[in-house]
């Protein structure tokens, strides 16, 4: 077995852009967070420290937006099934405390990131070739399958294991997905 | 594993074209291209039709069954 002469460079297979696209948008929500924590915590005022993390978060943000925007462009859509894993990861959407206002407005915006989820999903499809579909439909079958069995395990140790989140859920099953992706690949990626 | 024999890479040789060059004509990803011409992935018909037209073949001589 020998490895493809012909393979991209890393920036061409969108793994920089993914990198980029993770650590801005983790970096940059926990920067920003922190700042406005801090701004509207027991000092009850910004300080410059505060507007230049949150001024920082804000543009690592920007960063990851653009480096997503590069990878959808470039139509390397299987690197954004992991960056949707570490965005959910970072929007934690079940987190939206107990005031109605809060859930409402945390139940829309999960109904828009699931519209945009859907819409990029239904455009992967339409751009793929057809060994990519074929490629998404066996990752997807994985991650369906690793789904069943992670609720299986759970189930019986349940009393033994930490309440299960949604976003967890959803976090393990694209991992998942992505990872059965990568694996199938595989197969076509080497030759004899 | 493929059941189908095809010579995809002796008629992209001759004309001189790259694997991203083939891709590009046939709008597949170059990935696809090379699992083809390792005999890794059987192309569906609209493929395999696209594939012919190009090199103004018939499909079957560029394809042919693995006996």
């Amino acid at each position: 077995m020998q490895l493809d002469p012909a393979r991209r460079p890393l920036s061409d297979s969108g793994a920089l852009w993914f990198v980029v696209s993770a650590f801005g948008s983790l970096g940059g929500g926990w920067l920003a967070r922190g700042a406005i924590t801090n701004a509207t915590g027991v000092a009850g005022a910004a300080t410059s420290g505060d507007w230049a993390r949150l001024l920082a978060g804000l543009a690592s943000i920007f960063l990851a937006g653009v480096a997503a925007w590069k990878l959808a462009r470039a139509g390397l859509y299987s690197w954004l099934l992991p960056l949707a894993a570490a965005n959910l990861f970072l929007l934690q959407p079940g987190r939206a405390g107990d005031l109605r206002t809060w859930r409402l407005e945390w139940g829309v915006m999960g109904l828009v990131w699931t519209l945009a989820a859907v819409l990029v999903f239904a455009r992967l499809l339409r751009r793929s070739d057809e060994l990519e579909r074929r490629l998404h439909l066996e990752g997807a079958f994985f991650a369906l399958a690793f789904g069943l069995v992670g609720s299986v395990v759970y189930a019986l140790f349940e009393n033994r294991l930490p309440v299960l989140r949604a976003q967890w859920v959803s976090v393990a099953m694209l991992v998942a997905w992505w990872g059965g992706f990568q694996l199938k690949a595989l197969r076509y990626r080497w030759h004899a | 594993m493929a059941r189908v024999k095809n010579r995809l890479r002796v008629l992209r040789a001759e004309r001189d074209w790259s694997q991203a060059k083939l891709a590009d004509e046939l709008r597949v990803s170059r990935q696809t291209v090379n699992a083809i011409e390792n005999e890794r992935y059987d192309p569906g018909l609209p493929l395999a039709f696209a594939i012919a037209r190009l090199f103004r073949l018939r499909i079957e001589d560029v394809f042919t069954p693995d006996a």
